[in-house]
């Protein structure tokens, strides 16, 4: 066993969780914060679209912006305090709720708009056996 | 005895959904050509993908997780988007295939045009998504799939010389036609080892609550349940072989194949074989459509789950709608199903390396598979696998030029 985190291995990329156990996307990017006369710290773990897309490459960011216009790069964007982590093990768990997060947005929006319109969406579904 | 019966369950589920489109399509076509000759190709292609849903399956049970999530984390989004975008096209023409299929077995049955039937069955593929549970959709449809064997009765009926069906699982060198020979081997290798195979196997243990418990159902699921598969995947290219070459028969339509079984087993077998091409069509296109909507939202982290109501895991539900539903527009528009098929198969073939290669590192990561990673063995059948990718992707372009287009 090695000790402290391995930022690139076991956060970045990593399955996020919200409080209630739900999935919340992927470590999309992690931020360090510049302060000043005191070395850097691991700020935020950003998730969303955009960060992806910027660590995919430019071309990836260019086709995002072919088909979402000029976005501001805000749109979407989940940015948590490194200090909302609660544990990290295979999943990381964030003390965040999903409802409150941007980059969730599109979850809800689809399951209001266009899934729950459909009859049977809510319908029963066994759990596993 | 509960264990038994998940051990027979794994293997019938693996051994009824083995058939598809691709299979039946390129199985038929080597056999038209070169008779028992290309036995081998498909003997191979069983045992490479009987060896990565193994490791998958093991991956899945060890880890708790699917392979395309240990994917994505591994290797990060950067590494990650290139097996994305290298399995959804192919996947996706593969499922196109698929629904041709089912909607050319509707034609035979009811003379009205395979375009017509491409919107029903997306309806009725999404309908049992959006509704059916996982088991449901894999054994349900892997269950129906059982009526395949009667390409076993048929291959029986005609009395084959056992020997020299035999000595084709050892590889030759054609005599004539070299081009399409090769060309034939890799779409059989291409329709036997799809990636959405082990991708849909590794989210399945998942669905299906596999713990380290389950090694041994998986080792007897991807092992026995894929060689009986294959086994019966050779049938048809030996029936096809039996039926086609003496009176030098091209199959160039899917119509033609019912031949293989009529011949043998007349009226019956014709129908059995509309009966045949429908379900296993069917089972794949559902399948297929999963396993495309399984990778997206594992890669991206999304909640999903085939048991889970579509409410609770919208973006998943909206993943597999829109991919079945655009898959149809092919078909509705005409497109030629086994032109499709042949094709999809040798794009498939080509994608193999970049999910081979890194499930060969994963599986030697110790932080993933903990006491559980490959031995040498293991590592010898997967690299010998991944050596095998790499030659289809550089040979499959070349082939189809030469020997298919």
């Amino acid at each position: 066993m090695k000790d402290g985190l391995d930022l690139r291995h076991d956060v970045q990329d990593a399955q996020l969780v919200d409080r209630n156990s739900e999935n919340i996307g992927r470590c999309d990017a992690l931020m360090l914060e510049l302060r000043d006369g005191k070395p850097p710290r691991v700020a935020t773990i950003v998730i969303g679209g955009a960060a992806r897309n910027e660590r995919i490459g430019r071309w990836m960011t260019g086709l995002a912006r072919l088909f979402h216009g000029r976005g501001d790069g805000s749109d979407g964007v989940s940015r948590v305090p490194f200090s909302a982590m609660k544990t990290v093990g295979d999943t990381i768990q964030l003390d965040v709720r999903r409802g409150e997060l941007p980059s969730e947005h599109v979850e809800q929006w689809l399951a209001e708009h266009f899934v729950c319109r459909i009859p049977g969406a809510q319908g029963k579904k066994e759990r596993r056996k | 005895m509960k264990k038994w019966a998940e051990l027979a369950l794994g293997v019938v589920t693996s051994m009824g959904g083995f058939l598809e489109v691709g299979s039946i399509a390129t199985g038929v076509q080597g056999g038209a050509s070169f008779g028992f000759q290309l036995g081998w190709a498909l003997l191979l292609g069983t045992i490479c993908l009987a060896i990565l849903m193994e490791a998958t399956g093991r991956l899945a049970a060890v880890s708790g997780r699917s392979y395309a999530d240990l994917l994505r984390e591994h290797m990060g989004i950067r590494f990650f988007i290139v097996p994305l975008v290298a399995v959804l096209i192919p996947s996706f023409l593969v499922l196109v295939s698929e629904i041709g299929g089912v909607a050319i077995a509707l034609q035979m049955a009811t003379g009205i045009a395979f375009r017509w039937w491409a919107i029903p069955i997306a309806l009725v593929g999404w309908f049992l998504l959006w509704r059916g549970t996982f088991s449901i959709v894999e054994q349900g449809t892997a269950m129906l799939g059982l009526v395949s064997l009667v390409f076993l009765v048929a291959v029986f009926k005609m009395h084959p010389e056992w020997s020299a069906i035999g000595a084709g699982l050892v590889p030759s060198r054609p005599d004539n036609d070299k081009a399409k020979y090769w060309y034939l081997a890799v779409s059989i290798l291409g329709a036997s080892i799809s990636p959405y195979l082990y991708l849909f196997y590794s989210a399945g243990a998942l669905e299906d609550g596999w713990t380290i418990k389950y090694l041994n159902v998986n080792r007897i699921t991807a092992g026995v349940g894929n060689l009986f598969g294959g086994g019966l995947a050779l049938m048809v290219l030996v029936g096809s072989a039996i039926v086609f070459m003496p009176r030098n028969i091209q199959v160039d339509a899917y119509e033609q194949i019912s031949l293989v079984l009529a011949t043998p087993l007349g009226r019956g077998g014709f129908v059995l074989f509309l009966v045949t091409l429908f379900i296993t069509c069917f089972g794949a296109t559902v399948e297929i459509t999963l396993a495309n909507a399984y990778l997206l939202a594992q890669g991206f982290g999304w909640p999903w789950s085939e048991n889970m109501k579509p409410a609770k895991d919208a973006r998943f539900a909206t993943t597999y709608t829109v991919v079945i539903l655009l898959a149809c527009i092919p078909i509705a528009l005409g497109a030629d199903p086994l032109k499709l098929t042949n094709i999809s198969m040798v794009i498939s073939a080509a994608s193999l390396p970049v999910t081979v290669i890194p499930l060969l590192v994963l599986m030697n990561d110790e932080r993933v598979m903990t006491t559980h990673s490959n031995g040498w063995l293991g590592n010898i059948a997967l690299g010998s696998i991944a050596i095998l990718a790499v030659a289809l992707f550089v040979l499959a372009a070349p082939l189809y030029h030469l020997g298919g287009g």
